[in-house]
């Protein structure tokens, strides 16, 4: 599949972008899905991952299938490796893979750069998105929605082509236009950060979007904008990877499948009824079932 | 070692050089002025020498000034690395090279029409002045003016600069466009011309005004500029200054900015300095009365086998001054050095003065150095003073974050290397000096671009 990205930029109509529907409708859709087609679009086979500086390895044999579609949920305790588990998909250099393979849309994922990632769908929203001072956010946007429209051979845009296409985007994350002037993350809340991040995914599109507690830190009106933003985002055809510790998002977002990270590990998968016996009994339980 | 400077003696002017020291090598064409026994270096009792037979002949008003510059001249010998203020400045560069001091044309260009300068105000050379008021004025202020810890590089200045530009606001004055005084180093190729332009600045009470000194060439030639900036600004003035130096990486530069603040005045300087193979600003500024505004804002990047030094400091000795200073550097070449002297004296009179001081160093490369030393002397006691150090690479978690939505590491570099400067570039008030100087160092971090 292609990357999702409006071909022109403002006029177009956005191929992601779909009106605003209710998330039981998106549900269906992507039930239709996955019972008529299992194309595989990441295969993690035994990854194994240790921490560059201090030698110790973190992942110890993930193995995760996300087929087209699909949404899945990663929980687990803290500590146990998820957002290593994500930031190592990525690239991210305090990391190196030591063991297993990784395939992302038929091709090895670990030897791509990290920016060959993102340009081949890969999308990461960090648990803690780092503050860039100097730079301003719509100066960020314009120029990774440039690197995409490059990758796809289409020409660049200057900053006011852009600016329509940032706006509706905005809209999309409800965030005020000021959040384009200001530096990225810089002095952002908790909660504007994670918007900031879907804005990110909105602006760029994804293949697959792997949500690392996106979440986390958000009062209930913003979970349910970011929420209605991410159905509004993906197609029935992406995929969707999100890392929670709640189960509110897992209602909003509805995944198809819920893994346990336990010890750098896959420890069991199930589907949404396994979040009711994990708040039920916790994770030991949980995991320590097979 | 070899001197140029073959001028005669200029007939019915008698010498400035006091005829009180030794000259050790007695050299053939002596000229028979200067026999003494005070000792001191021959190699810059040989530069004075060769600095007096560059000057112009006629009588000028810096007479005062080139008096009492030669005896602090004769007296100093060449710095040394054992010396404090030059322990981290290696000016063998300048030492190697055959100097040659050039008086004329004088290297100060105004690039403001001065049309448009409403009239007592005054700026051009001291020379062309004709208030013999305000001569006799800027006469007195030159021969006393002497910042605490002038070193050899502002008694060469005092001794051979040979006019000055005046820059005048009297009394109320806006100015609501800038002086732009643009330096023109002269070169040759065998010898390294020596240039000694100074500047006086003088706001009145109540004056504001904007100076943009410019030392840039587009070429590469080997030149010495010891440049000496003085501003004298008058109670509740205002004095915005800009200095851009992005000189030839062969040459060597050395600038004294001296500053002094009546009460309630403001002094805000923003420099970018990016040339010159030796690079070095020494800044003082005194602080004449009570509840002055001072804002310090520099960036020096070195790309090359460059050093660059900014040795600063700030003498707070009446009530309530408020003091900002911040100082970035950027070392992006492995034989590459920064310099960062920066020193607050908080002095007994000076309560409930707030100083802050910051300095941030970029290295880019493995073995790039940068050696910094921000210190606050603090006596009064009712005070907010607040100082930081942080040397550091670019961060990792940044770059991957560029790199995560798709931007490639090398532009993600550029564009953090342009983040950390751009702090000290967005306080120029003009646009066109921001984007003057973004292309410079977008040029300098990227050759291939240009
Ligand atoms: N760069 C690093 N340096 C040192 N330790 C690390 C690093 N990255 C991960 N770790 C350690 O690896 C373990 C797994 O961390 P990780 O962030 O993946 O946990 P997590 O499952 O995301 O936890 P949480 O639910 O709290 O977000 C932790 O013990 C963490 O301290
Ligand atoms: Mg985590």
């Amino acid at each position: 599949m292609a990357l999702s990205l409006p071909t022109q930029c403002p006029h177009t109509v956005n191929p992601l972008r779909r009106s605003p529907k209710p998330a039981l409708l998106r549900r269906l859709n992507h039930r239709v899905c996955v019972v008529s087609a299992a194309t595989p679009l990441l295969q993690v086979n035994d990854l194994k991952a240790k921490i560059v500086e201090s030698n110790v390895e973190i992942l110890h044999g993930v193995n995760l299938t996300v087929n087209q579609g699909e949404v899945h949920a990663i929980m687990g305790k803290n500590g146990s490796g998820k957002s290593t588990f994500a930031k190592v998909l990525v690239g991210h250099p305090d990391y190196e893979v030591t063991g297993g393979s990784v395939v992302f849309k038929g091709e090895n994922l670990l030897e791509m750069e990290p920016e060959e990632r993102s340009l081949a769908g890969l999308f990461m929203s960090f648990q803690s998105p780092v503050e860039i001072p100097g730079v301003s956010n719509d100066e960020f946007l314009v120029m990774a929605y440039n690197a995409r429209r490059k990758k796809l051979g289409l020409p660049e845009l200057g900053p006011l082509e852009c600016f329509s296409y940032l706006m509706e985007k905005l809209q999309l994350v409800n965030m005020k236009p000021d959040f384009l002037n200001r530096n990225v993350n810089e002095g952002f809340s908790g909660g504007e950060r994670k918007r900031n991040e879907i804005l990110q995914l909105a602006v760029l599109g994804a293949d697959l979007a792997i949500l690392d507690e996106i979440d986390s830190g958000l009062d209930v009106d913003a979970l349910r904008d970011v929420a209605n933003a991410v159905n509004q985002i993906l197609t029935p055809e992406n995929s969707l990877l999100m890392i929670t510790h709640y189960r509110r998002i897992l209602d909003l977002l509805n995944p198809t499948h819920v893994h346990v990270m336990d010890k750098g590990k896959i420890a069991r998968t199930g589907d949404l009824s396994m979040v009711e016996a994990i708040e039920a009994e916790g994770y030991e339980t949980v995991s320590s079932l097979t | 070692m070899s001197l140029s400077g073959t001028a005669l003696w200029p007939l019915g002017l008698c010498p400035l050089i006091p005829c009180s020291w030794s000259y050790g090598r007695g050299r053939g064409r002596g000229r028979g002025r200067c026999r003494g026994s005070a000792s001191s270096d021959p190699y810059v009792l040989e530069l004075a020498e060769s600095l007096e037979d560059s000057l112009p002949s006629s009588p000028s008003p810096l007479r005062n000034l080139r008096m009492a510059s030669s005896e602090a001249l004769l007296s100093t010998p060449w710095p040394s690395r054992r010396e404090e203020p030059f322990r981290f400045t290696d000016l063998s560069f300048i030492r190697n090279s055959r100097i040659h001091p050039v008086s004329h044309p004088y290297p100060v260009t105004l690039l403001t029409p001065l049309s448009d300068l409403p009239h007592p105000l005054y700026v051009g050379p001291l020379s062309a002045l004709s208030s013999p008021s305000l001569i006799h004025q800027v006469s007195q202020f030159l021969s006393s003016s002497a910042p605490h810890h002038a070193d050899l590089f502002w008694s060469i200045n005092g001794f051979a600069a040979p006019d000055l530009t005046l820059v005048y606001v009297p009394q109320g004055t806006h100015l609501d466009n800038p002086i732009h005084l643009a330096y023109h180093p002269s070169h040759a190729s065998d010898t390294m011309h020596l240039s000694n332009p100074r500047v006086l600045v003088i706001l009145e009470k109540g004056a504001r005004l904007h100076i943009i000194e410019d030392f840039s060439a587009n070429h590469n030639h080997s030149y010495w500029t010891n440049a000496a900036f003085e501003a004298l600004i008058g109670e509740a003035a205002h004095l915005t200054h800009s200095y851009i130096q992005s000189q030839s990486l062969s040459a060597a530069h050395i600038k004294w900015t001296s500053v002094r603040q009546e009460s309630s005045s403001t002094y805000q300087l923003t420099e970018v300095s990016t040339g010159a193979k030796l690079g070095r600003h020494n800044l003082h500024i005194q602080q004449l009365g009570p509840d002055t505004v001072t804002d310090l804002s520099t960036l020096h990047l070195s790309v090359g086998d460059q050093t660059q030094d900014l040795h600063s400091t700030l003498v707070l000795d009446h009530p309530r001054g408020y003091s900002r200073q911040l100082h970035k550097c950027i070392v992006a070449h492995s034989q590459g050095q920064a310099v960062f002297d920066g020193n607050i004296q908080v002095n007994r009179y000076a309560q409930q003065t707030d100083a802050g001081q910051l300095t941030r160093s970029l290295l880019l490369q493995p073995r790039a150095t940068v050696n910094v030393k921000p210190n606050l002397q603090i006596v009064a006691h009712d005070v907010k003073c607040s100082h930081g150090a942080a040397i550091s690479d670019l961060e990792e978690n940044q770059l991957l974050y560029f790199q995560a939505r798709g931007i490639d590491k090398n532009t993600a570099r550029r564009l953090l290397i342009f983040a950390f400067g751009g702090e000290v570039i967005d306080k120029f008030p003009c646009s066109s000096i921001r984007d003057t100087v973004r292309t410079q160092i977008t040029n300098l971090l990227d050759p291939s671009s240009v």
